[in-house]
């Protein structure tokens, strides 16, 4: 293993979308008491992450369960005292374990949906005929060649997302 | 007549045509004209922002381009598709250089996001475009008092410096539109905590979890329905309920009601010109109780 | 006009440097310069018998303008320059220049061309003493009375050490009473005692000089000179430093102070009840009233909102003395006074606006001043913890620290004593009711000052609890009437949900509302959180960017009153040293205008930081700048900036710049091209003498120019530079936020983009010019950037002007 120093992993951080502010972290445990999924569950704090990710504790961070079971509530953002975009700060993280390879299947499954058919819920034959029974229109297809190039241009097309399957 | 490009999203036309179809009676009765929108994708909601923000927000901007082509501002139902949009739009009116960016990332579709247009929840348009006064003039059928246990979804309110709907730790919107067609908005514990949906399917035991103890506390409150603004919340809770009875041997029987649902009760649409059959958890009650 | 007769006293410095720089070459280079009538040489010139040769020469040569060449102009000149006076020249009248610094230590490995570089250094110091002009003095009057705004801790000591020191002193408070916030603070820490003793009555014979005494029995009215003016605020502020009229208002207070006795009766008869405001409105008072027992002034207070006046006059009928009067009026009063001090301290952040701890709206969740209320013996509780929603006793309290503080939504700074006023208040409790439950929610415990880390022991001994961790929010749960305050305890990684009859929010402190009013009436400046801004935090702490305005305690920042007793003390007397002579006496160093060239713009009074330039009415419907001799600080900053030229300084013309500029370029002795380096009088030269001291070698071919300040220079006197031979140029300040003018440094830096830009439209490459911000403790950046300039400017070769 390469040795690293603990900035070099939040410097990294912050240079990514979303993570820009962890270096603001004071560790108070504001974001950790304001979430819902920490009242439930012990496999999950904001405020530990962060510590982690600060700490430069990259494996632990990137290849563990944590950053996956934020639900995405924006509680902890909205109550940080320091203006840290706790919420964004797990996309980063989240993003970053998936271009390092870490991809829960069910993620996999989202990006199968978004490539083939530019949605995350397609549409069976007994919508088509149920919304045709209420009077819905017909939806609209999604135009999936404009959705190919701008994944292709961002590169979201080139993660490797595991085959079905596949551990 | 107000004029929107409606932006449907994935969710509720593939999954809850319930919804598409109340919020589509109601708006056109209120005068509120819907535009389908040609060839909008997925709004890059945060399953897809767990994977890559850039894509994300480029795919947002992509959305946005097309209302701004068709010049109309865009309505969403679902609030998913409402806090993404969202969020892209103001972040990349905001700032010059990542908008340089992704419009660079749009140049290989022949499009530009110009920061022209605005992302509007259809409860905004309710609000702004017609009004309490109007709307409570529209109801034709008023909800007989009936206790909704209101659930704005975080994806409503938060993060709150962008989306800038109400205030986040007291919001009163939702709860004056529900008291506006003839329910009761009452208090219940928590009532502003997530429904933890976004878990489902990577760790569906805490997501279960978080929901099981939103319908607990609706329950605990007396309340006669939940009402949702968001598929998500929707799903969560209303299958999630079923999935109770599994895991942890508990029966709620909470109907769980899109608001537009309700509205469109309210303003005189039949309970069989809306597809209630959609429903996990049986709505009879809450018909009954507003006759 | 008389003929100029030079003297020239060569300091070798104890034969130090004599063995480098050829003393013999530069005494014989000297004395061929025209207008040197007298060449010495010595060991020291700025002490002893050195000097007393100066004053000879002086006196019995007829010597008029003396050149020494010492060590560190920058202290030496100013024995030099009192010497010079008591000879019975004007002090003005001389230049140091410094060859061991500037020139011997720096280039000790290339003697020759040392002392070819001291002959330019002579010559460019004789050339400027030759223009030198004999500067007079000038008096201002400075009134000895001062007016202190604020009778909070803070104010009242400053008040009473200029007044027992015999200045007029003026004590303003906007409230009807004096004590300010330290007064609602029951007890102080560190030492517990009783918050309302914050004076000191030292007139009072009967209390000796080493006790400490009471603001409420100290007889502040004995002290002579020293006139309270409560119900007052400060309207406007004209004149200039010394000699300041300041108008006041004084709101009618509907009773004369000098007439009421405080017997009570007007309070047992009055109607009218309205919460007490002194008691965060935990109990009610009348219309009529004082704050407590033992207040000053002892003389009760009407207050207008809640008085029914003539339609009730039931304490005007019952008013043993005939004080009350209802029908009393506002009153202007303009005061003359030299100082103001400023103490308006700073008071208690709303945290309505922090919606997650529900403050306001449940109504057991309070602030540290209500509880502080609580906690007084004669306060609206009588000294128990209550909660104020059913009126019963708070047996588990829970504190919350850093609220609106801390917090970059609100306020971002930390807010300091909030966490010594939980511990206070958290041990008071403890020592009353032993059985409390009380727990400290923190996310640092910040005891920093003396004894304050004892009262953190003391807390823990009593059974404090300490959680670290900052709730996310506080529910009421309304079946059983109690908060719960949700709280993760990080250190043991768990979730908490801590019951309390009572939450106490240790929340921000802010400046006092009117600050932002009162610093624009006074033209003094706030900082980015809105408190009074210092002159400088290190050196100056209690002064102003404007003379004669001092400003101390919490309105500076939240203090501890034992903090913001030395503060005011300090700002006491600064104020004093201000006006004990009667009269301002300067040297009039300062900008003067050609009537002549100005008109019109509006540059100089916009770029001058001391305000001390305006425009005057010509007459003939134009404008012209004036100086003001008693606000100018000399620094040039107008200099540089005029766009024609029409402003100088009395003690460095452009004739004395431009002859400095042409001496040193005027001998080499280096085969290497010429760099002009124009340096300030502060921070920058410090740093080219640093260097020296530390004989960081950089080469010869490098020639030093002092200036007051960066912000003199013009665009025009580094194109003469280049014109007299430089092949480069080198503009060295102070910092940019360090600049001991303001704002010269940043000027200066302007102008040197300026001069980029025009050196490149006349083809001269533009990094033969170059900015460097340094402080006295970067000698060593002066000496690599001095020897970087130089190397370059050879490599880009000689330079060409067309």
């Amino acid at each position: 293993m390469t040795e690293e120093k603990p900035l070099d992993f939040a410097r990294e951080i912050t240079g990514r979308l979303g993570g820009e502010t962890i270096t603001r972290c004071y560790q108070c445990g504001t974001c950790a008491s304001a979430c819902p999924v920490t009242k439930t569950t012990e496999r999950y704090n904001p405020r530990q992450v962060i510590r982690l990710a600060l700490l430069g504790q990259r494996n632990d961070v990137l290849k563990g369960d944590a950053i996956w079971l934020c639900a995405s509530c924006y509680n902890c953002q909205e109550r940080c005292p320091q203006k840290v975009e706790v919420a964004d700060v797990i996309y980063a993280l989240r993003n970053m374990a998936i271009r390092g390879g870490n991809i829960p299947a069910i993620y996999t499954e989202f990006a199968a949906a978004l490539m083939n058919e530019g949605r995350l819920a397609p549409m069976s034959k007994f919508l088509e005929k149920k919304r045709a029974e209420y009077g819905l229109p017909p939806l609209k297809p999604a135009n999936t060649e404009a959705l190919k190039k701008i994944l292709a241009a961002t590169g979201f097309d080139k993660i490797m997302f595991r085959k079905e399957g596949a551990t | 007549m107000t004029g929107y490009a409606l932006f449907l999203g994935c969710t509720i036309p593939a999954r809850q045509p319930h919804y598409e179809l109340a919020a589509r009676k109601a708006l056109t009765k209120l005068g509120i004209e819907l535009v389908d929108m040609e060839g909008a994708t997925c709004c890059a909601p945060p399953p897809i922002q767990s994977i890559d923000l850039e894509t994300s927000l480029a795919l947002a901007a992509y959305n946005i381009c097309l209302a701004e082509e068709a010049d109309l501002n865009i309505l969403t139902l679902c609030t998913g598709c409402f806090e993404s949009l969202t969020i892209a739009n103001r972040i990349l009116k905001g700032k010059r250089e990542l908008r340089e960016k992704i419009n660079k990332i749009l140049s290989n579709v022949g499009k530009e996001f110009k920061g022209t247009k605005e992302v509007r929840h259809y409860l905004q348009v309710l609000m702004d475009d017609v009004g309490v006064n109007r709307l409570k003039q529209n109801v034709v059928k008023p909800l007989n008092g009936l206790k909704v246990a209101a659930f704005p979804g975080c994806h409503l309110l938060r993060p709150s410096e962008l989306l800038r709907l109400d205030d986040p730790e007291r919001p009163r919107i939702f709860d004056m539109l529900i008291e506006t067609v003839g329910a009761k908005s009452i208090p219940y514990k928590n009532k502003l905590r997530c429904c933890g949906g976004l878990l489902r399917g990577y760790a569906d035991d805490v997501a279960l979890a978080i929901a099981r103890d939103k319908i607990a506390n609706a329950y605990n409150a007396g309340a006669d329905c939940i009402s949702t603004l968001c598929p998500f919340c929707f799903l969560t809770l209303d299958l999630g309920q079923m999935l109770i009875k599994t895991a942890y041997k508990e029966e709620y029987n909470m109907p769980i009601i899109h608001y537009a649902e309700l509205l469109s009760l309210s303003l005189g649409v039949a309970p069989k010109e809306l597809a209630l059959d959609f429903h996990k958890m049986k709505v009879d009650k809450v018909l009954e109780k507003i006759g | 006009m008389e003929e100029v007769k030079v003297g020239v006293f060569l300091s070798d410095c104890g034969g130090q440097i004599a063995k480098i720089l050829d003393f013999e070459a530069l005494t014989k280079f000297v004395k061929d310069v025209s207008g040197v009538v007298l060449v010495a040489r010595g060991s020291e010139f700025w002490r002893g018998q050195g000097l007393q040769a100066i004053v000879d020469a002086v006196k019995s040569k007829k010597i008029n303008r003396v050149v020494v060449a010492e060590t560190i102009p920058k202290i030496s000149e100013v024995a030099i320059a009192k010497a010079v006076e008591e000879a019975g020249l004007n002090p003005h009248l001389m230049e140091v220049v410094d060859l061991k610094n500037h020139c011997a230590w720096p280039h000790i490995d290339t003697p020759e061309e040392a002392t070819e570089k001291a002959k330019a250094m002579l010559l460019a110091a004789i050339e400027k003493a030759k223009l030198l002009e004999p500067i007079g003095k000038a008096e201002f009057p400075a009134v000895k009375a001062v007016l202190v705004i604020g009778g909070g801790a803070a104010g009242m000591q400053a008040a009473e050490d200029l007044a027992e020191m015999g200045f007029k002193v003026y004590l303003v408070e906007k409230e009807p009473f004096l004590g300010g916030l330290a007064a609602k603070a029951v007890r102080f820490f560190p030492t517990d005692d009783c918050a309302i003793c914050i004076q000191s009555p030292a007139s009072l014979t009967t209390v000796t000089q080493t006790s400490r005494k009471c603001v409420y029995r100290s007889g502040l009215s004995e002290i002579p000179n020293l006139n309270v003016l409560t119900n007052t605020k400060i309207v406007k502020v004209e004149g200039s430093p010394g000699n300041f009229k300041v108008t006041v208002e004084r709101k009618p207070r509907y009773v004369d102070e000098k007439k009421c006795v405080a017997c009570d009766l007007c309070t047992s008869v009055c109607p009218v009840e309205v919460p007490d405001e002194y008691n965060a409105k935990l109990s009610k008072r009348k219309a009529i009233y004082v704050n407590k027992l033992l207040v000053y002034p002892p003389a009760y207070v009407i207050d207008a909102k809640a008085c029914k006046f003539h339609e009730c006059a039931k304490c005007f009928q019952v008013c043993p003395t005939k004080a009350v009067n209802l029908d009393q009026k506002p009153e202007h009063v303009t005061l003359n006074v030299g100082g103001i001090i400023v103490a308006t301290g700073f008071r208690e952040y709303d945290p309505s606006v922090i919606k997650e701890y529900h403050y306001g709206e449940y109504p057991d969740v309070i602030t540290h001043l209500e509880l502080a209320r609580m906690l007084d013996a004669f306060g609206p509780t009588s000294g128990v913890p209550v909660k104020p929603s059913d009126g019963k006793p708070a047996k588990r309290i829970v504190f919350v620290q850093c609220v609106g503080s801390r917090d970059r939504r609100w306020n971002p700074y930390c807010s300091s004593i909030c966490c010594m006023i939980s511990l206070k208040h958290a041990t008071m409790i403890k020592e009353a009711f032993p059985d409390a439950d009380v727990t400290i929610c923190y996310i640092d415990i910040r005891t920093t000052g003396r004894e304050h880390e004892y009262y953190y022991e003391r807390a823990r001994e009593m059974g404090v609890k300490f959680v670290k961790g900052r709730p996310s929010e506080i529910i009421h749960d309304p079946a059983t009437n109690t908060l719960v305050v949700e709280v993760e305890d990080e250190l043991l990684r768990r979730l908490l949900e801590l019951e309390a009859d009572l939450v106490v929010l240790a929340t921000a402190m802010v400046p006092s509302e009117d600050a932002k009013e009162l610093a624009q009436i006074l033209d003094i400046e706030l900082d980015q959180d809105g408190f009074f801004k210092e002159y400088n935090a290190k050196l100056r702490p209690t002064e102003t960017k404007r003379r004669g305005i001092f400003i101390c305690g919490g309105a500076v920042f939240p203090k501890d009153v034992p903090t913001a007793s030395l503060h005011a003390h300090s700002a006491a007397v600064k104020a004093a040293k201000f006006l004990m002579n009667g009269k301002i006496v300067k040297d009039l160093k300062v900008a003067v205008v050609n009537q002549d060239y100005c008109g019109n713009c509006q540059f100089c009074p916009v770029t001058c930081p001391y305000g001390a330039i305006i425009l005057e009415p010509k007459g003939d419907g134009h404008f012209t700048a004036k100086v003001s001799e008693l606000l100018c600080e000399g620094c040039g900053v107008c200099v540089g900036t005029c766009p024609v030229g029409a402003i100088e300084l009395s003690h460095l013309k452009s004739s004395q710049i431009s002859a400095q500029i042409k001496a040193l370029l005027s001998v080499n002795g280096t085969s290497k091209p010429l760099v002009l380096v124009f340096s300030c009088s502060e921070c920058g030269h410090a740093a080219v003498d640093s260097s020296g001291m530390a004989m960081m070698s950089y080469p010869a071919n490098v020639r030093v120019l002092r200036v007051p300040c960066t912000g003199v220079i013009q665009v025009q006197h580094i194109l003469e530079a280049f014109k007299a031979g430089a092949q480069g140029v080198m503009v060295v300040g102070c910092k940019p936020d360090g600049c001991h003018y303001e704002v010269g440094s940043q000027k200066a830096k302007q102008r040197v983009e300026m001069a980029k830009m025009l050196l490149q439209a006349y083809g001269i490459e533009p990094e033969r010019l170059e900015m460097l911000n340094l402080v006295f403790i970067e000698g060593d950046k002066f000496a690599e950037a001095a020897k970087t300039m130089s190397e370059k400017v050879e490599k880009l070769g000689p330079l060409q002007l067309s």
